[in-house]
């Protein structure tokens, strides 16, 4: 289908609504809509043309057409089209009908906007704050144009609490998080646990936003943005990078050198492969299976090291800016990496072939952390959750960025929605990066790293960008604008919407598959936020309340250190 | 076939070898494009300013003392080891070094201060070569970085032109 044949249903059906359609190339599509039709149109692409839902965008564009904006991103996956679904609302009363009773995968982007820009999602199933600390002031929203960046507004209120759910009855509340010995980065899960089985959760995270947005938007310029966006995930740092580029790219048509697209391709699939192996090894690390671990992350080690001789970190690459790529492939490092895929080849085949047929940890895999179709469908889940449930959805050959268009390799499936299917997937996938990379390699083409770039990028135009990220795709949408900066740079990493089932995914399953359901899709949590102290003569607990904890913890940060 | 799976594991774990560095008693291998803590030749700088404008974590500052004494201060503590600054340089002045152990408790280790004695230049910014348009200076004239909060005050005129990030220094602007 071309965009064409897209657009024919939604003009049809709500002709005048549509105030125009901008079409960026041919798998791009830009809709502008009436504010009042908005939430009737997302739910005629979600459900009756079956489009995935990516991200919904709010931002202040008062300073420019004094109204604010809000956008709704859809996929087309078989038809390799990406629609941004957009409307303008008036500045003093910045409402819109709330899509996510329509579209339930709506519910955290809308959540967010309200949050940071103060565009309220009215009838929202779920109105309860996302992104902002519980105690920072109702109305202040940091990603309107007048708060700067470093805004620290009066009226923080440290000792407000957040309004959790009640537990269902009969159902104790287990915290998991924000602390957890098992994984790195910190959010908080409310377990409504009834015995041994989990009934329902409740999640409260963003504990380490960082503002990178902000930033972008009002203090670093096009090429310094791309070390900011690297720094948004610790592992797949580069997917952020090469997607910021390409959004820029796209908006501001610059034509990106062929040898910097098959770099960029390079550079993804190293970036995949090293992903894949660690997280191979951290879920069996999860389920207790330590000799996995030590054989991934030896096996994993030269891709690190093959990563640092092209990029000169082991991690951050810093690949990209706008218009190429910053790391030539010399011959050299041409026939060493070679010898580094053989070896990872020899090396995981057998690994991944005993692996698979290991009855202990299939049985343990098995069965837990379901996400079924129609799951995958209402909370839009992506990457390996949704093809190990057979659903057949891949940024890189639906919406080939790069030099993607020019590789031969195949979508890995499975039929098993659970922690097992995603197992195998992961497991499986190695296999095709090494096959891209070796493609990548014998194609490479010669010529410019750099398109050279001549003008001043253009202002107020629209970029949309997916790169399939190891654990799904990140999607980046940006506005160009002034002072060469993004007026509106929105990010959807792929967890923002795996998260999102982790509650239907865990319900009414053993508290003690919580942790490997939510490492499935591969992202952090966990621990207690209260102290409880007993005596131990009488044998009395008591509680010790969250504040009398903190001023204790000043009190002894206060004392003056004894040497 | 679960006990052969088993044996495959166990068979592969005989000839794994090992990956792991014994560091720090032997300096690890570094690849000839690591790239660790920036190095400032202040016989080579021209004090144009490039870096600093497009320094992505903004650790490095300007300041002109007076007409002919201009200060280059690298703060080294967010830092991310990019090498933008080394890549813009139009005088090479700036080499990303192999020294990657840097961990210390005086900052100052890290630190570095070029007093640049600017002769008769004018300050324009048009020493500075930019790749694209993306990175040229904006600035023309002095620039008033806080040397002492080590703040990095602004970047173009058009951002002061609309909202005073600074209301603390005078700025001159044309």
């Amino acid at each position: 289908m071309k965009p064409s044949e897209i657009l024919t249903p939604i003009k049809q059906r709500y002709g005048t609504a549509i105030q125009r359609i901008d079409r960026l190339d041919d798998r791009r599509l830009v809709l502008h809509v009436d504010a009042g039709a908005l939430k009737s149109i997302c739910r005629f692409l979600f459900r009756d043309l079956d489009a995935r839902y990516i991200a919904g965008i709010g931002a202040d564009d008062r300073p420019y057409s004094g109204r604010f904006m809000v956008a709704h991103n859809f996929a087309f996956d078989r038809d390799g089209l990406l629609a941004s679904v957009l409307a303008m609302l008036p500045a003093d009363a910045p409402e819109v009908d709330s899509i996510a009773g329509e579209v339930p995968a709506a519910s955290w982007s809308e959540r967010e906007f309200h949050d940071l820009v103060g565009i309220v999602p009215r009838n929202h199933p779920n109105p309860k704050r996302l992104v902002l600390p519980d105690g920072w002031p109702d109305r202040v929203h940091p990603l309107r144009k007048e708060r700067p960046w470093n805004d620290r507004p009066d009226g923080y209120d440290e000792d407000r609490p957040f309004a959790f759910d009640p537990a269902p009855p009969g159902c104790v509340v287990v915290p998991l998080g924000p602390f957890h010995p098992t994984l790195d980065e910190p959010a908080h899960f409310r377990l409504y646990v009834d015995g041994e089985i989990v009934r329902g959760c409740e999640y409260r995270g963003f504990m380490v936003h960082r503002g990178i947005e902000k930033l972008a938007e009002s203090v670093l310029t096009y090429n310094d943005i791309p070390m900011a966006a690297e720094r948004i995930c610790g592992i797949c740092g580069c997917v952020h990078n090469v997607a910021y580029a390409q959004a820029v790219e796209q908006a501001a048509s610059i034509p990106v050198p062929p040898r910097a697209e098959y770099i960029r391709t390079i550079m993804l699939e190293i970036e995949r492969l090293h992903s894949h192996l660690l997280w191979v090894g951290l879920a069996g690390h999860i389920l207790g299976y330590d000799t996995l671990f030590m054989h991934c992350f030896r096996i994993r080690e030269p891709v690190m090291w093959i990563a640092e001789k092209i990029s000169g970190n082991r991690k951050t690459y810093a690949l990209c800016l706008i218009g190429g790529v910053r790391w030539d492939i010399t011959p050299e490092l041409h026939d060493e990496l070679d010898q580094v895929l053989n070896r990872l080849e020899a090396q995981w085949r057998p690994l991944v072939s005993a692996l698979l047929e290991d009855r202990n940890l299939r049985r343990r895999a098995a069965g837990i952390g379901v996400a079924d179709r129609a799951l995958i469908k209402e909370q839009g889940l992506i990457g390996p959750v949704a093809r190990a449930a057979g659903i057949d959805i891949d940024c890189r050959r639906d919406h080939p960025y790069a030099a993607y268009d020019r590789v031969d390799f195949d979508v890995i499936l499975a039929q098993d929605p659970d922690v097992w299917g995603r197992i195998s997937v992961r497991a499986r996938e190695v296999f095709e990066s090494i096959r891209i990379i070796r493609q990548c390699l014998v194609k490479l083409p010669a010529g410019l790293l750099q398109a050279p770039i001549a003008d001043e990028l253009p202002i107020g135009r629209i970029g949309m960008s997916s790169v399939e990220a190891p654990r799904g795709e990140s999607h980046h949408w940006l506005i160009t604008g002034e002072n060469h900066r993004p007026r509106r740079w929105r990010v959807r990493a792929p967890t923002y919407q795996n998260l999102q089932g982790i509650p239907a995914m865990i319900r009414d399953q053993r508290l003690a598959d919580m942790t490997i359901t939510l490492g499935s899709i591969d992202p952090c949590f966990s621990c207690t936020d209260r102290l409880e102290t007993v005596d131990v003569r009488t044998g009395a607990v008591r509680v010790c309340p969250p504040e009398e904890l903190r001023d204790r913890l000043r009190q002894r940060w206060n004392e003056p250190t004894t040497p | 076939m679960s006990w052969w799976s088993k044996l495959t594991e166990a068979l592969s774990g005989l000839q794994a070898g090992r990956v792991t560095l014994d560091y720090p008693a032997r300096p690890r291998p570094l690849p000839k494009r690591f790239r660790g803590r920036p190095i400032f030749k202040a016989e080579q700088c021209i004090g144009c300013a490039g870096c600093a404008n497009n320094c992505p974590a903004r650790e490095i500052l300007v300041f002109d003392v007076c007409q002919e004494v201009r200060i280059l201060k690298y703060l080294g503590r967010r830092c991310t080891y990019c090498g933008r600054c080394a890549d813009l340089c139009p005088e090479k002045a700036i080499t990303m070094s192999q020294t990657a152990d840097l961990a210390t408790d005086r900052i100052a280790d890290i630190q570095q201060h070029l007093e640049l004695f600017m002769s008769t230049c004018q300050r324009c910014g048009r020493c500075f070569t930019e790749p694209s348009p993306i990175e040229q200076l904006k600035l023309k004239g002095y620039r008033f970085d806080d040397l002492g909060n080590e703040r990095w005050i602004y970047r173009s005129q058009a951002v002061l032109g609309r909202n005073d990030a600074v209301d603390d220094i005078p700025l001159e602007l044309d």
